[in-house]
């Protein structure tokens, strides 16, 4: 589904991004891990198309490095963004129907199908975004970003700034999705250890650098990485 | 001629409104563009002007004055979105006070623009609303002229569309989020540059109307828009630059002051109308940073 | 041997290139003060004034980030209060200077309060209320026994004093130029000194980033509004010099207006914002390239506010292009153009860090971004 190879990216003249290449296959969850300043955010946007990037990102047979990002969405990529990128000023509401932008049909049907998911956001439907809890925006984002009916999901540190048992419902939440509807999901996270239980497969970025990946067993089962690159 | 100070009161309140709904029509087109992309633009009242005398060829061409101006707000939008991308964001990148500078070159080019074209004979543009001699009604004893209703009416109207354009419509709602978050909006597939532009468009369209509604009172010259330009970024800036709302509240608010001031403050004198508006202007800003209605949001700019 | 070659700030041939550079534009003017005819020099001599207002806002949007549209006000003020007291009072006019830059450094930190509380365009707005308000109290009949009402001051003169090589009323141009080029250096002395100071560097820390300048123990309110007198004075006292060249002040003179202090904000972008030799260069393309536009088309003289400026017509076109052109070819200024040219040559690389002694190791790092060259 996406096969990112060679795909460098650069922030100025510093260069974060070295050539990286992964793969994410259809209905798969594929996690990023890595360090605070490895590079995850930048492979997201770069995937994403909201930076310069070179090296090539196949998605289903399209170049994503020659599009605008506004094109990428909708070739159906979503992307949530690191610290959660909701629209503040917007009523929860606003913020779901904008993530609709790129759709014109069936846009309530998929409201009402994302409140009754996420029944914590029906209740404050008329509230600022910016007035939610730090869960409840998370859950927001994602809403948000399903909304535009992906068939790739980017998701980047959603477990940021939450307390342990929430990003564990929300680990459970983005499993069902992947289940329900076979969309795939890419996860970037620095928690490994909940970051793998969910997911199918797993790389390690390090100061822009794959250096090791594989199954989510073998990366948990493999002490030598746990202790160089995850920390634990 | 009045036969009492309560009538002479009314006269001047509804002659304050009628001047203040084209400063809050104005108004409302510098918040258009500042809601989206945080910049003022200093040649919107060049940019009304000249499509005001637009509309005034287009008459004179044997076009019905509505269709004239009609046409002339088209030409206002294309100019709008064509100042925006082509000057505008290709400068906002490289250096924010360029953009200031940029501005007050087209400012003078699109007026100099005006004197080449049409030279500096004064010309006229019919009003929209019968403005002869009688057309008038007497409300409390005060004349109340008809045109001065025909604008106060265009201006809620306007006030109505442009709520309906933001709450109401995809656009709308993309205007909104871009001005509150520019990466995510990228990132729910919105073309952002557009959006932007188009809210140049919007701008360059209601200053034309605005231009247009204000001609046949005060003459049509390329001086035409250069105080209500002034107090109607006194309006914006009064009523909270990202607020629609507050522009209209803030143009009638001025329009009254400056009403008020001119009738019953004699010590003043007209002259120092301005000065008067911008002391209370300030003192708002000291309580209020962001204005009446503005939101208290960390400025971008 | 490859190019651009790498000097070292601070170092003997750092020194000696800006020496280099500097003996050349004392040349140039030393060389026009003594050679160019009476209008050239009068020119040349209105551009050194503005280059001295814009020199007082220039350290102001440049270095604290506020963009003013007010400061004609205080070029106005300064233009005023010589001429109000040489006028009226009879005063002579150099002892009047020093009571202009008192009184435009008073006004000054009065307008620079409010500023603390305004950012961005709020400030602009406000500032261009500053300057609206000011033409009108010069038009105000209530103090016309003052200012003169519409019909100004007239009749000023400041003849050269019998202490200056000067010879009376026929060397009065270059009088005024010399005296225009003394203050002139003197302001961007002290202005480039101030960027350089401890408290320059915190004036950075201020347009950067406000929380970090806080952070820093920098005391922001005292900053800017001191930042703001300062700048306001400068105006003041170019304009002081002003009002004497041109013998009379009305409140038409187009740099008491509004159009005023768009211009000078105009030249301080031009040259480049925050450079030490910004605003002369920006106040020299402003006054010649305004100059040869004008020259393009027949002027119009339109509308009220235009009134008493060369532009007009096709000229006007021209300029406003131009300005356009010129922010596109050259985003950081007239100066960032030129550096970026000289680093094909040259490369300076910044000063070696100084070893952290115990007394300096309390002292905030000085910010990265480069402010002069
Ligand atoms: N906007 C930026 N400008 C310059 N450097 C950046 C920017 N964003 C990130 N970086 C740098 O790029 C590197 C990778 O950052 P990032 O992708 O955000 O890491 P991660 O998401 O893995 O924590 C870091 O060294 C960071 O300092
Ligand atoms: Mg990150």
């Amino acid at each position: 589904m996406l096969t990112v190879s060679g795909l460098t990216a650069s922030y100025g003249p510093v260069q974060v991004l070295q050539g990286i290449d992964f793969t994410v296959g259809d209905g798969e969850i594929v996690v990023i891990l890595g360090a605070n300043g490895a590079g995850k955010t930048t492979t997201m946007r770069a995937i994403s198309g909201t930076m310069p990037r070179g090296g090539t990102v196949d998605f289903a047979g399209h170049e994503l490095t020659k599009l605008s990002p506004d094109a990428i969405v909708r070739l159906g990529v979503a992307q949530v963004p690191q610290g959660r990128g909701t629209f503040s000023d917007l009523t929860v509401h606003d913020n779901l129907m904008v993530g609709a932008f790129t759709r014109s049909s069936k846009v309530t049907e998929d409201l009402d199908r994302w409140y009754s998911v996420f029944p914590r956001l029906a209740e404050r439907r008329e509230q600022k975004a910016g007035s939610l809890s730090g869960g409840e925006q998370q859950m927001l984002a994602i809403a948000r970003a399903m909304m535009s009916r992906p068939k790739l999901l980017l998701c980047d540190e959603p477990s940021l700034g939450l307390a342990p048992i929430i990003t564990q419902d929300l680990f459970a939440r983005i499993t069902e999705l992947n289940q329900e509807s076979g969309m795939a999901v890419l996860l970037v996270e620095q928690n490994a250890n909940l970051a793998l239980k969910i997911a199918h497969r797993a790389y390690v970025l390090d100061t822009g650098r794959i250096v090791a990946s594989g199954t989510a067993a073998e990366l948990q089962a493999d002490e030598t990485i746990q202790a160089a690159y995850l920390g634990v | 001629m009045f036969a009492n100070s309560f009538e002479l009161f009314i006269q001047r309140t509804v002659d304050g409104l009628a001047a203040g709904s084209i400063y809050a029509l104005l108004a409302l087109a510098l918040v258009v563009v500042f809601r989206g992309s945080g910049q003022l633009n200093f040649a919107q009242g060049e940019m009304g002007m000249f499509c005001a005398f637009v509309a005034s060829t287009l008459t004179l061409s044997g076009l019905p004055l509505w269709l004239s101006i009609l046409l002339s707000m088209v030409v206002g939008f294309v100019m709008g979105v064509g100042i925006e991308r082509v000057v505008i964001r290709p400068l906002e990148h490289k250096n924010p006070g360029g953009v200031l500078v940029a501005a007050i070159g087209l400012f003078l080019l699109i007026n100099q623009l005006a004197v080449a074209v049409w030279g500096v004979d004064p010309r006229g543009l019919a009003s929209l609303f019968p403005d002869g001699e009688d057309d008038f009604f007497r409300l409390f004893g005060a004349a109340v002229r008809w045109e001065r209703v025909g604008i106060f009416l265009v201006m809620l109207v306007l006030l109505a569309l442009l709520w309906a354009l933001f709450t109401k419509t995809k656009i709308g709602l993309a205007m909104r989020a871009v001005a509150n978050n520019q990466d995510s909006s990228r990132l729910v597939g919105i073309r952002v540059g557009w959006i932007l532009a188009i809210g140049w468009g919007v701008s360059g369209a209601i200053g034309a109307l605005g231009a247009a509604l204000l001609a046949p009172q005060a003459g049509l010259s390329q001086a035409l828009m250069l105080g209500p330009f002034v107090f109607a970024s006194a309006a914006a800036i009064l009523g909270g630059l990202d607020s629609p709302l507050g522009a209209v509240v803030g143009g009638l608010a001025i329009g009254l002051i400056q009403a008020y001031i001119v009738g019953y403050v004699n010590f003043l004198g007209g002259g120092m109308v301005l000065s008067v508006v911008f002391a209370i202007i300030l003192v708002v800003l000291l309580v209020r940073p962001s204005g009446l209605f503005g939101s208290q949001r960390v400025e971008r700019v | 041997m490859a190019w651009p070659k790498d000097v070292r700030r601070g170092s003997a041939w750092h020194r000696v290139g800006q020496l280099v550079l500097f003996g050349l534009v004392a040349l140039f003017f030393i060389r026009a003060g003594l050679t160019w005819n009476r209008s050239g020099i009068g020119q040349l001599t209105d551009m050194l004034l503005f280059a001295t207002a814009a020199v007082g806002l220039n350290l102001l949007v440049g270095v604290t980030g506020q963009i003013s549209l007010g400061h004609s006000a205080f070029f106005g003020l300064g233009a005023y209060t010589s001429a109000v007291l040489v006028g009226q009072y009879g005063w002579t006019p150099g002892w009047t200077f020093p009571v202009s830059i008192v009184l435009c450094f008073a006004v000054g930190m009065v307008v620079g309060l409010p500023a603390l509380r305004l950012k961005g365009v709020y400030l602009a707005l406000v500032s261009i209320a500053l300057a609206t308000t000011f033409t009108q109290l010069l038009n105000w009949d209530r103090l016309a026994w003052l200012t003169g009402g519409p019909i100004g001051i007239k009749g000023l003169s400041y003849l050269p004093p019998s202490w200056t090589p000067f010879d009376g009323r026929a060397d009065l141009g270059k009088w005024f130029f010399w005296m225009s080029l003394v203050v002139f250096v003197i302001c961007t002395l002290i202005a480039s000194s101030m960027i350089r100071s401890r408290f320059g560097r915190s004036m950075v820390a201020v347009r950067d980033n406000e929380t970090a300048a806080a952070v820093m123990g920098v005391n922001l309110a005292a900053v800017k509004t001191l930042v703001f007198g300062l700048s306001a004075a400068m105006a003041g006292i170019a304009g002081s010099i002003f009002a004497m060249k041109l013998t009379l002040v009305e409140p038409v003179v187009q740099f008491f207006t509004l159009f005023g202090s768009i211009f000078l904000l105009v030249m301080v972008v031009l040259g480049g914002a925050g450079s030490t030799w910004g605003p002369l260069v920006g106040a020299f393309i402003f006054v010649y390239v305004r100059d040869w536009a004008s020259g393009v088309g027949e002027g119009n003289g339109v509308l009220g506010l235009f009134e008493g400026t060369r532009i007009g017509g096709l000229g006007g076109i021209v300029f406003g292009v131009l300005l356009i052109v010129i922010v596109f070819v050259a985003p950081f200024g007239a100066v960032g153009l030129l550096r970026k040219a000289r680093a094909k040559v040259v490369r300076v690389l910044p000063r070696p860090p100084a070893l952290p002694t115990v007394a300096n190791a309390q002292e905030p790092q000085p910010p990265t971004t480069v402010v002069s060259g």
